[in-house]
């Protein structure tokens, strides 16, 4: 008990906490209506960027299929929304489990498969429900189980707690803050042991007594709910969503910039977010061409993996370090 | 005790175990012969990782077959690998801790057990390094290590002298010596080293080309005119 | 008949542009190792050039042989300038590694180009002949026959001439290559450039015969690879056979109006298939980590 109560409040959560609160009073006031819905945006992908990092870092397997599982929950979120009077946060929840769920499934493959041919059945699973989204787009308040109507869409209800645009980006931020703890809580028990053992080689794990399989699912379908809640979020800050968010290519390019901004913490994953959300918005807000920023993406993409395996996280984490250290010579 | 009983394991046409029986009841068993000759081929069926053809092996009256590989582990079967399996970036009591998850002991317990495995493999004051920062023979001792808090009823080491110097081979070996008495845990020992399985192993089995040609005491063993022969070079 | 050989002819030539391009994938990745994510965005270079070349009013020969050349640069200076810096590493983050190329390139050609719309037109889309009551343009049989030419070719390349030996020498055993004295930067600079002039001439086909969409061909990757997965990454006929069965059942499948809309998910589910099969009795227990 002691001990999870140590975790708990060890200095990993409190920087996250601490950087939630000030960024949850800070960020509404100084930024303009615009930059308010980008950085909900950014938040909201920095979760899904946790989920594919996790896989990555934990068990070195490459799922190509996150945003795909963001789409997922966006779904649910939207079919719960226009279907029933559940409360945000309910169906916030069963959009996570649903996403979960569908990670599971990918755990499936990489029973058997890692490396290339793993990413690449994440992958085609990824061009599968681009297609399922874009055949049967994503329910507005429409009639059925899809729920699709051309006209009049119902609304999509936001929380109680957060109805305007600045009030949701602290709670989405205060969401994010909740999914990074419990993420660092797995590396850092049991779960992560076990993923590490597993990392090592498959014979390890067995022989330390690890259940490769419930592991493996386990990281999966935590990956799967980031990226649900991830959708959900999405469904309340846009209202609506367009298939085309979620094409195959979306969950390759968050993937990337996952790598980019590092696998290895939470800094990474707001990164991550920040590169795929924030900075083609910063492109168009400069009246660039936003497909500069996927010259940008690309060339950070090649840098991080020939050059800088922790990302630009673990880049910030060493100059930091570099400081401390200097700082303690001169003393 | 192991009971070992016509066992046979095939790789695609080879007969990597040939009809083996065996009963291992000693506190320290070693098992020695040339390289191919299926010891590590043994100890993987033993753990689970490879599927004889047939036979059956029984360990304290158990089914060991019948169970998957970290149901063995959490019975009580413990091993080490021949290249010592230590996460570059996680630390020596991670690696221990690991033994401890599946045993769902309250955290005192816990701390105790690791205290206890850390000081008998001398690695008291690396708790806290990381794996990348460890030697050769400071990752062997944590994967012995990791095996003893597992609670194991039957340790299964796989040339755990490889790569040692002749000063951690002789630390390693009063450390196995002492397993029995101090963790109660048979031991069943792999390896190349004649003079290592000499010092602590009161039986020897020698294996060739997957058949067993010798099993008894190990002094007598390596009297044995079919042992020299085949192991020893005449 | 007639209905379902139309869909059959569009199906057979939309395949043979998959399996061309799961063709240049497995040449490059039987010589390199590496899976070439950025293949889709070097064809859609490719078609793109043709048409700005076609635009400036030169020859139409020009043209396209512009197309393939292009095709061969941008593929061969990776292959020069990058790829050695990885040669070492896990195949998967290799394969990621090209997808930072395809991002630059993608980019590169959306800030060149505006998304106007274009059409790619080849003098042979006009000239066609019929059989059993269906027209078929000579491009659409310049891609089927072009696609069988170009396996029959690669075939005989990597089994009859030296470079050939040599790549196939790669790809079985990478770390002896160098110690029995392959030139190793020279035959894999060597299957970049076939494997991106495969990928100019099929950009350049796709352009006409699909869509002239830079975004669109980039991600013609993706069946290109489900082609290629059904040959196990290695097989050239089965690639081959794998591209043009994709393209087939996608086309035949528009004829069945429940799952019409769902089509396009034939290359992913086929190639998924593929994966699961062939490592139905995979084994993970002693595959070691990073």
């Amino acid at each position: 008990m002691a001990k999870a109560f140590q975790l708990l409040f060890s200095r990993y959560t409190l920087v996250i906490l601490a950087c939630a609160s000030a960024s949850m009073l800070a960020l509404p006031l100084v930024l303009g209506a615009i930059w308010v819905k980008v950085l909900t945006s950014v938040t909201i992908f920095a979760i899904a960027a946790a989920g594919t990092s996790l896989v990555y870092a934990q068990l070195r397997l490459v799922n190509l299929a996150q945003v795909a599982l963001v789409g997922v929950g966006g779904w649910i979120m939207l079919r719960l929304n226009h279907g029933t009077a559940f409360p945000f946060e309910v169906s916030l929840l069963l959009s996570g489990a649903g996403a979960g769920l569908v990670g599971m499934l990918l755990a499936i493959p990489a029973m058997r498969m890692r490396g290339l041919y793993l990413a690449l059945v994440t992958l085609m699973a990824a061009g599968a429900f681009q297609i399922i989204f874009t055949a049967f787009q994503f329910p507005n308040g429409g009639d059925g189980f899809w729920g699709v109507a051309l006209q009049s869409p119902g609304e999509m209800r936001r929380p109680l707690l957060a109805p305007g645009d600045e009030a949701y980006l602290r709670y989405t931020i205060a969401v994010a803050a909740i999914c990074f703890i419990i993420v660092h809580l797995h590396q850092e028990t049991r779960s992560g042991r076990a993923w590490a053992m597993i990392r090592q080689s498959e014979a390890n794990a067995m022989a330390a007594g690890v259940d490769v399989t419930v592991y493996k699912v386990r990281a999966f379908v935590l990956a799967g709910f980031l990226a649900g809640i991830a959708g959900g979020l999405l469904a309340g800050a846009l209202k609506i969503l367009d298939s085309r968010s979620f094409a195959a290519g979306e969950s390759v390019l968050l993937f990337a910039v996952s790598v980019v901004g590092g696998v290895y913490g939470w800094l990474g994953a707001v990164i991550a977010g920040l590169l795929y959300r924030g900075v083609p918005a910063l492109f168009n807000n400069l009246g660039q061409d936003a497909d500069l920023s996927l010259i940008i993406f690309g060339a950070a993409l090649l840098h991080a993996i020939i050059t800088a395996e922790r990302g630009l996280a673990g880049q910030i984490a060493d100059a930091f370090d570099g400081l401390r250290r200097k700082r303690e010579e001169t003393q | 005790m192991i009971g070992i009983e016509a066992l046979t394991v095939s790789f695609g046409g080879v007969r990597a175990l040939d009809d083996l029986s065996l009963e291992m009841k000693d506190d320290v068993v070693g098992i020695i012969g040339p390289n191919g000759a299926g010891k590590t081929t043994l100890i993987n069926v033993l753990s689970g990782f490879v599927e004889p053809a047939s036979g059956a092996v029984i360990a304290h009256d158990h089914d060991l077959l019948a169970m998957k590989p970290h149901a063995r582990a959490r019975w009580g079967l413990a091993r080490s690998f021949q290249k010592a399996q230590i996460v570059p970036d996680r630390t020596v009591e991670d690696h221990i801790r690991v033994a401890l998850d599946f045993q769902h002991l309250p955290e005192r317990d816990n701390e105790r057990v690791l205290g206890r495995v850390l000081e008998f493999t001398g690695l008291t004051e690396h708790r806290r390094r990381i794996g990348a920062r460890l030697n050769s023979a400071e990752r062997r001792l944590t994967e012995i290590a990791r095996c003893l808090a597992s609670s194991p009823k039957i340790v299964l080491l796989d040339e755990p002298g490889g790569g040692l110097s002749q000063n951690e081979t002789s630390l390693l070996q009063s450390l196995i010596g002492a397993i029995k008495q101090e963790f109660g845990a048979m031991v069943v020992l792999i390896d190349h080293d004649v003079d290592l399985i000499r010092a602590i192993c009161s039986h020897t089995a020698v294996l060739d080309f997957g058949k067993l040609i010798a099993f008894g005491e190990t002094e007598a063993v390596f009297r044995n005119e079919k042992v020299k022969a085949a192991y020893l070079g005449g | 008949m007639n209905i379902y050989g139309i869909f059959a002819v569009s199906g057979l030539a939309v395949g043979s542009l998959y399996a061309l391009g799961g063709i240049g994938l497995v040449v490059l990745r039987r010589a390199t190792g590496f899976l070439n994510f950025a293949y889709g965005a070097i064809a859609a270079a490719a078609a793109m050039t043709a048409w700005q070349m076609l635009e400036w009013g030169f020859w139409g020969p020009i043209a396209w042989l512009s197309s393939i050349l292009t095709g061969v640069v941008l593929s061969a200076s990776y292959g020069r300038v990058i790829a050695p810096g990885l040669a070492w590493r896990d195949p998967a983050v290799k394969a990621v590694a090209t997808l930072g190329y395809a991002l630059i390139i993608l980019g590169l050609i959306s800030f060149l180009w505006d998304d106007a719309a274009r059409k790619l037109v080849l003098p042979t889309d006009s000239v066609g002949l019929t059989l059993f009551n269906v027209r078929i343009t000579v491009t659409r049989l310049i891609a089927f026959l072009s696609c069988i030419a170009i396996v029959v070719a690669t075939v005989l390349y990597l089994d009859r001439t030296r470079t050939g030996l040599h790549m196939r020498a790669l790809a079985d055993r990478r770390d002896h290559a160098a110690l029995i004295g392959i030139p190793i930067s020279r035959v894999e600079t060597t299957a970049w450039s076939i494997s991106g002039g495969i990928a100019g001439f099929t950009g350049l086909l796709f352009g006409d015969l699909v869509r002239l969409d830079p975004t669109v061909i980039t991600f013609m990757v993706i069946p290109a690879i489900a082609a290629a997965v059904c040959g196990r990454l290695e097989s050239l006929w089965l690639t081959f056979l794998g591209g043009l069965g994709i393209g087939v059942v996608e086309a035949m499948l528009t004829m069945f109006k429940p799952v019409a809309p769902l089509r396009s998910m034939t290359p992913f589910i086929i190639a998924a298939l593929a994966i699961l099969w062939m490592q139905r009795k995979q084994k993970l227990t002693f595959a070691t980590g990073a």
